[in-house]
């Protein structure tokens, strides 16, 4: 789906726990996730230490939006 | 370690006054029987119904398999599972060849579980359609799962267990049609000749990615999910040591049956000695975080490259996202110089258009393909049929979705709700080709 | 009797060489040239009623105007078979033999049939679609490449069963079904004495050549303070009752749901229906998949433009790359038309 929403031009960041398989499916810009089932959260936190990972990897992932890359680029949290 | 396999070869499976096997043939006192099944209390119905090959016959919900059978010496049958936790792999077991107990689901089904078509074309899918099932049809009381789609289908899945040990009682004292005889010894006690063979590892992936217990893969009792990568001997898993989770849809899934009868490990044992030198199962897992993946990579390898191992086979208990654990391990046993030969299924969607696996790698040069989760079967309306066959349509099924039971009984199904149907163990000779 | 339809280039239509390669496209009765060779081979379950000749340049410069002229020749005369070819290495004819296939075989439903040496640039370009058989590099090889198509072409005219790509010998078009092997091999046997021979470096085959990927263009980086940002996932969070009815595997369907008026998403209004993974922790808060909260935090410090009313959403467990590029492209459309410039995918 990543790969299709480039193709139509538009930049796109994909939040993905298995960044390898984002990579090899044809994402451009990763920002890796916590874990399948909870991929911005963490059961072994707080609610708000869950919101404040949550917006720090959301923020990585704006801030991927806004860099220009040369090639596949995995953002590292 | 030594494990000598008696085998009794049935011929045909019926029920009457005393449960007893007597020339091929497996006589069931069905009354004494359901009372072994409800000895828990969770089964609220049971009945039992014999399907064989060629019998005009669909079975489904379909949650598990497994082959009757008595430990005659030298420890239980399903240890840490059924029976009290203790080696497996050692002495005497004896076994009911060609028959299954399956457990069935009286009314549901869910994501996991899966269908056997007796005869037909849907017969060709899977290798259970070749033997006499022995189908323990029941209900529970376990409310709490009823309408989800993801069932630990704990009392019927045990409820199985318990059928198979008391059938296979019936031939505890009897002189097999044939004896196997499985022993590896310890890797420094093996012949010259042995050790200048190239040293072959069987790697096994458990499918354990539920986060929750009851669904996973049980090795000892214990859950896969929570193991790290281990050695075991071959004939532990021959012998009961691992039994089948209730998780993934089920052409991918590898039941208790399979894993006693694991069919690549049989291969290789019969290789050790001749062509290689068999150094032992890593019995793996497949997990859902990149860091558990990684790490269960990095321990296969270790515990190969620790071994000597030259040559390894990876099996992949699962598809989709555990194809990611595949390659990693792929990719690391062949980083280390171990060649490496994959077995898996695949999912190229009904076009068949689609990448085989969604992590790919130019090291996974060497892979046998067991089937297609998304190829798309119709099959035509059988005379009977055992178990419900509206839990396809109706519960959630892998393979099923509204709709794809007709009404004069015909159905439309993906692969991926067949049981057990890609035997990555090595059961069956589908396979998966370009056109 | 079955009727084909041959294609040929101006040389082997014998128009002539290089300087009469801007020929105009043209159909005959009957055969012309290597067509004589191939009319035999089909003899006498098939008939080549028709030839077309055009010129590689005329094809290779004027493509669509070549195609649509050539289907309109052909649009009142019956057939069950297009042969083009063979082409060899001639890169312009190994083009226009495996464009015109394409379109024919669209058009008419037909199967169409070509042959060129496999490092022809028509072949990377058509092989997903039509059947192309490898070939020699010159018309050296003009018997043999000829007589390989003739023999297929005759089976896909008189219906028989067809075999799989390497058994009839076409190059693989990338689709991939089960089969059974006959007489049976058993997975364990395939897997051991694939191991045995590339331990002993042999060669094997494996039965999952590892497909190449196609990754797409990077797209430039956005000013995302100013942008219009939409959320997708595969994840599977819908209203609580799933009113869509997406499936929670092998997804088929995609939903979009308007949040314009929320600031996160609730436990108990909002739910994953994803089967693929253990729901507890995104039922208890959907925001762990869909980042409404965070991302509502960012508008309100005008890091983000603006927040797209609405997020879309599927199933990413067994659903197949085709469906989900399907899926892909009909978001990608729907973000373009409300002119959405970045967009974040939260993946399962």
């Amino acid at each position: 789906m990543t790969k299709e929403i480039e193709k139509a031009g538009i930049t796109i960041v994909q939040m993905a726990n298995l960044v390898t398989i984002a990579h090899s499916v044809g994402a451009n810009r990763v920002v890796p996730t916590v874990a399948i089932p909870y991929p911005l959260g963490d059961p072994n936190l707080s609610e708000e230490e869950q919101y404040q990972l949550r917006k720090h990897r959301v923020g990585i992932a704006l801030k991927a939006l806004a860099t220009n890359i040369e090639e596949p680029t995995i953002f590292e949290v | 370690m030594r494990l000598e396999l008696g085998h009794f070869f049935v011929q045909d499976v019926r029920f009457g006054e005393k449960t007893e096997y007597r020339n091929g043939v497996l006589t069931i006192n069905k009354e004494e029987a359901i009372r072994v099944v409800r000895e828990d209390e969770h089964i609220t119905e049971a009945d039992l119904v014999i399907a064989k090959p060629g019998d005009p016959v669909r079975i489904t919900p379909v949650k598990e398999a497994i082959e009757p059978r008595c430990k005659v010496s030298g420890g239980v049958l399903f240890p840490g599972t059924l029976n009290k936790l203790m080696p497996a792999g050692n002495g005497r077991t004896h076994a009911l060849k060609g028959t299954a107990v399956l457990a069935v689901g009286k009314h549901w089904g869910g994501f996991q579980d899966g269908l056997i078509d007796m005869s037909g074309p849907g017969a060709k899918q899977t290798m259970f359609s070749q033997l006499i099932n022995i189908c323990l049809v029941a209900d529970t009381d376990e409310a709490f799962e009823r309408y989800e789609q993801q069932k630990k289908n704990r009392a019927l899945r045990w409820a199985g267990m318990r059928l198979a040990q008391y059938l296979g009682q019936t031939v505890k004292e009897l002189e097999p049609d044939e004896e196997e005889i499985f022993e590896l010894p310890p890797l420094n006690q093996r012949s010259l000749k042995t050790q200048q063979l190239p040293g072959v590892v069987y790697v096994l992936q458990l499918q354990s990615q539920m986060l929750d217990s009851g669904y996973n893969a049980l090795v000892y009792g214990w859950d896969a999910n929570r193991m790290l990568p281990t050695l075991m001997h071959p004939n532990e898993i021959l012998d009961g040591a691992i039994i089948s989770g209730s998780f993934m849809p089920s052409s991918s899934k590898i039941s208790t049956y399979q894993h006693v009868n694991n069919l690549t490990i049989k291969r290789l044992m019969r290789e050790h000695g001749k062509t290689i030198n068999f150094l032992g199962v890593i019995v793996s897992n497949l997990n859902v975080q990149l860091e558990e993946k990684k790490r269960s990579a990095y321990f296969v390898r270790q515990l190969a490259t620790a071994l000597g191992a030259e040559g390894a086979i990876v099996c992949e208990e699962g598809y989709g996202n555990p194809d990611s654990d595949f390659i990693y391990v792929i990719n690391e046993l062949e980083d280390a110089g171990i060649k490496v030969v994959g077995i898996t299924n695949e999912c190229t969607g009904r076009d068949g258009r689609s990448q085989p696996l969604v992590e790919l790698s130019d090291k996974a040069d060497a892979i046998v393909s067991t089937g297609n989760v998304s190829q798309l079967l119709r099959l035509p309306p059988m005379e009977r049929v055992i178990g419900d066959l509206q839990s396809l349509a109706r519960d959630g099924n892998s393979g099923g979705w509204e709709g794809c039971v007709k009404e004069d009984g015909s159905i439309e199904m993906e692969n991926n709700g067949m049981f057990c149907a890609d035997g990555v163990t090595g059961d069956h000779y589908k396979t998966v080709v370009e056109y | 009797m079955k009727r084909a339809i041959h294609y040929l280039n101006q040389f082997f239509g014998q128009i002539g060489g290089e300087e009469k390669a801007d020929h105009e496209p043209e159909i005959r009765e009957g055969v012309v040239g290597p067509g004589i060779l191939l009319n035999n081979l089909l003899a006498p379950e098939v008939e080549v009623t028709h030839t077309v000749i055009c010129g590689d340049n005329f094809f290779g410069s004027h493509k669509e105007e070549a195609i649509e002229r050539i289907l309109n020749d052909l649009k009142d005369k019956p057939f069950d078979l297009f042969i083009a070819g063979p082409a060899f290495m001639a890169g312009r004819y190994g083009v226009a033999c495996g464009a015109i296939c394409e379109a024919v075989q669209e058009q008419f439903g037909v199967p169409a049939v070509t042959s060129m040496h496999e490092e022809n640039p028509g072949k990377e370009l058509y092989y997903k679609s039509i059947y192309i058989f490898p070939g020699g590099n010159s018309a050296v090889a003009m018997r043999k490449d000829m007589a390989a198509i003739a023999s297929f072409a005759k089976k896909l005219a008189t219906g028989q069963p067809l075999g799989p790509a390497r058994e009839e010998g076409y190059i693989p078009r990338g689709i991939r079904h089960e089969a059974f092997i006959d007489p049976p091999r058993l997975g364990a046997d395939r897997a051991v004495e694939m191991l045995l021979k590339k331990l002993k470096g042999e060669p094997y085959q494996t039965e999952m050549p590892m497909p190449k990927g196609d990754r797409p263009a990077i797209a430039p980086a956005v000013k995302v303070e100013e942008a219009k940002l939409a959320i997708v996932t595969s994840g599977g969070i819908v209203p609580k009752g799933n009113p869509d009815r997406i499936q929670s595997a092998s997804a088929t369907k995609w939903g979009k749901y308007d949040i314009s008026n929320l600031d996160r998403l609730n436990a108990g209004e909002w739910e994953t229906i994803h089967a693929g993974f253990d729901p507890t922790f995104a039922n208890q808060n959907p925001n762990v998949i869909v980042p409404l909260d965070a991302l509502r935090a960012y508008e309100r410090e005008n890091k983000i433009g603006q927040l797209h009313p609405y997020y879309y959403c599927t199933v990413g467990t067994g659903t197949t790359q085709a469906e989900a590029s399907r899926m892909g492209r009909e978001i990608a459309q729907e973000l373009l038309e409300a002119q959405v410039s970045a967009a974040i995918l939260v993946s399962t």
